[in-house]
């Protein structure tokens, strides 16, 4: 009968849709696969719920199928799961279970690792480690903490920022030295004071060093030395006698001129007079003054003495008489090269007639101490 | 209210008082009660009326498949594009499948189904048993001693209850299939896998306590459809408020009933 067979086909077709929703499901909890069973304990398993999956390297092969309390306080919840036989080949006696989430709010599952090779295998019923599970809770107590003390930096570093834009700001608005310096044009002023003032500091100081030299306690050895300022030994000096012939000579031994052989203090004056007079009386190009020392002493320190006896000569005749200064310049010749009968050494005085100019003047090139 | 009281009485009017209202509710109740005895007492009895039965379960389930397949078709679309938008929102478009098996093996596809089969095959008993009660048809069975709670109402009943369960695994097959197709349109997967992640945290609590509770989905429908065409009054008016009743009535009891249901299952299957 038609109908009959339309019912059938309809009936065996309903229940072949209800056969195959029962395997899918029963597939899914492992219900048609040979199984071996495995447990492990944990302090706590927050919230792992029988009929949870088991994964093996993430591949879901076996089902939580009991969960127990245990028998006192001092124990551990024991989840009890089956798996696949085909598991079998990697988790091992040193396998570690843990509980994990599915994303963040997801289910929880029980995660079982592989084990080492040369561990021995599981039997049905076997107990294997278990690794404690990542409280959430816990995670985000810390997570939370984490974010206080980060927080705490944040404000901190603001609050820094802060200070440093209050510097900046004071700084701009020329508070404080640096504000000052940077702003104040009475602070650059008064810095370029102060280096003035340091300049005539020492011009002062200088100048007290000049009247110490006058100084009735120090003015002995001045006198005793017969000059005063060293920076003018070379003043007037020219390096050497010009070629043209003289107008007239004056030949002196130190002796005549000199109190000692080795001081430049004036003594025989009267001779330079006789110069002095000669001086006023014709008009000259150049009048140079050639002072010499005896052999003894440093050659140094007698170049320089040399040098003070030829300034102290022309300072004499340019203060005693009206000769043109400009005219009159001096050499230190050192040390006499010709045989002396004593050891004053020796001056004299040079004068050239009108036209002769004066070589080029003498320069700190050579070697004299100050 | 008082419309849904107005079917369990014919003989009722709007003009009804509240304590004729009341009245005609318990008798409605008491002869309910009645004809269930009645009904248990035919149809445990030998002999059975197989042959009838077939015919039955042809007319209800067979018949009633492609209404029910379309039903079921369509929720499974509407729950994948609702779905697909609300869970789109919150990036949860892996949960897709999950939703749709979910929904439709354990509500969807089960009350869709009793909802259908309430609207044709309840119809279709009360108009017929309520025609063939004002024509007199059914005295006339007694008469020839026939009983025609046995050849009638038990056949009708027990063809809903085994049917049923079947059209709703019919329906939910659609859903799943149609739900397959809608979630492809956007986010192409294969059948495989969507019935993979669909079933991924499925349990048999989630699957068979609600499609066997289509039983009693059935049992509603044809008991109720088969109590209305029973109690008929009156000509073409009796039995077209007898198909209107045997509809309405057995919607409202399934409904009802699912609430219990479900909570029973939830109780019972957690």
């Amino acid at each position: 009968m038609s109908n009959n067979v339309r019912l059938g086909a309809f009936i065996v077709g309903a229940l072949a849709i209800l056969a195959v929703g029962i395997f899918l499901i029963g597939d899914e909890k492992f219900m048609f696969s040979s199984t071996y069973q495995l447990n492990s304990s944990f302090d706590s398993v927050i919230g792992l719920k029988e009929g949870a999956a088991v994964r093996v390297g993430g591949v879901h092969k076996g089902t939580v199928t009991h969960i127990q309390l245990p028998a006192n306080p001092g124990g551990k919840v024991t989840v009890l799961m089956d798996l696949e036989n085909s598991t079998r080949d990697v988790i091992k006696q040193d396998s570690e279970s843990s509980i994990e989430t599915e994303g963040l709010l997801g289910d929880k599952y029980i995660a079982v690792s592989f084990g080492s090779a040369q561990a021995p295998d599981v039997q049905d019923g076997d107990s294997i480690g278990s690794r404690p599970p990542v409280d959430f809770a816990a995670l985000v107590k810390k997570a939370d903490t984490i974010l206080d003390s980060t927080e705490a930096t944040v404000r901190n570093a603001n609050q820094i920022t802060e200070n440093f834009r209050e510097v900046g700001e004071k700084i701009n608005r020329g508070k404080g030295t640096v504000g000052a310096l940077i702003n104040d044009r009475r602070m650059y002023e008064e810095a370029t004071t102060a280096a003035r003032n340091a300049q005539q500091g020492v011009k002062a100081f200088e100048e007290n060093m000049e009247a110490l030299k006058h100084n009735w306690f120090l003015r002995g050895f001045f006198k005793e030395r017969g000059y005063t300022d060293t920076k003018e030994l070379t003043k007037n000096a020219i390096a050497n006698l010009p070629q043209a012939p003289p107008l007239e000579e004056f030949g002196f031994g130190g002796k005549d001129i000199f109190d000692k052989p080795d001081t430049a203090k004036l003594e025989g004056k009267q001779a330079l007079d006789k110069v002095g007079k000669f001086l006023e009386a014709n008009s000259f190009g150049l009048a140079v003054v050639v002072a010499s020392t005896g052999i003894e002493g440093d050659k140094n320190e007698n170049l320089i003495l040399s040098q003070a006896r030829a300034m102290v000569v022309r300072e004499y005749l340019v203060d005693h008489f009206r000769v043109d200064d400009a005219r009159l310049k001096t050499i230190g010749a050192g040390e006499s090269s010709r045989p002396q009968p004593d050891s004053f050494g020796e001056v004299s005085i040079v004068v050239y007639p009108v036209g002769v100019e004066a070589p080029v003047a003498k320069t700190s090139a050579n070697k004299i101490g100050p | 209210m008082h419309s849904v009281l107005s079917n369990l009485n014919s003989r009722m009017t709007v003009f009804d008082t509240p304590k004729r209202v009341a009245y005609s509710f318990f008798e409605w109740f008491g002869e309910l009660g009645v004809f269930c005895a009645r009904l248990l007492r035919s149809a445990v009895a030998p002999p059975y009326e197989g042959r009838e039965l077939l015919r039955q379960m042809d007319e209800v389930g067979t018949k009633s498949l492609p209404l029910v397949a379309a039903a079921g078709a369509a929720t499974g679309a509407v729950i994948a594009l609702q779905t697909h938008a609300s869970l789109a929102r919150f990036g949860a478009t892996s949960l897709i499948p999950a939703v749709i098996f979910h929904s439709l093996l354990e509500e969807s596809g089960p009350i869709i189904t009793g909802l259908m089969v309430a609207g044709r095959v309840g119809a279709a008993i009360g108009a017929e048993l309520g025609s063939m009660k004002v024509t007199e048809q059914i005295d006339a069975m007694e008469a020839s001693a026939v009983d025609p709670f046995k050849y009638l109402v038990a056949t009708r009943v027990v063809a809903c209850v085994l049917m049923m369960p079947l059209l709703t695994l019919s329906a939910d097959l659609c859903g799943v299939l149609t739900g397959w197709l809608m979630t492809s349109l956007t986010d192409p997967v294969s059948l495989t896998l969507f019935v993979d992640s669909g079933l991924r945290h499925a349990d048999f609590n989630d699957f068979l306590p609600p499609t066997f509770k289509t039983l009693v989905f059935g049992l509603i429908i044809g008991v109720i459809a088969c109590f209305q065409g029973m109690r008929t009054r009156g000509g073409a008016t009796g039995v077209g408020k007898a198909a209107t009743g045997s509809v309405v009535l057995s919607s409202l009891f399934l409904v009802v009933a699912d609430v219990l249901l479900v909570k029973i299952i939830l109780a019972l299957f957690p």
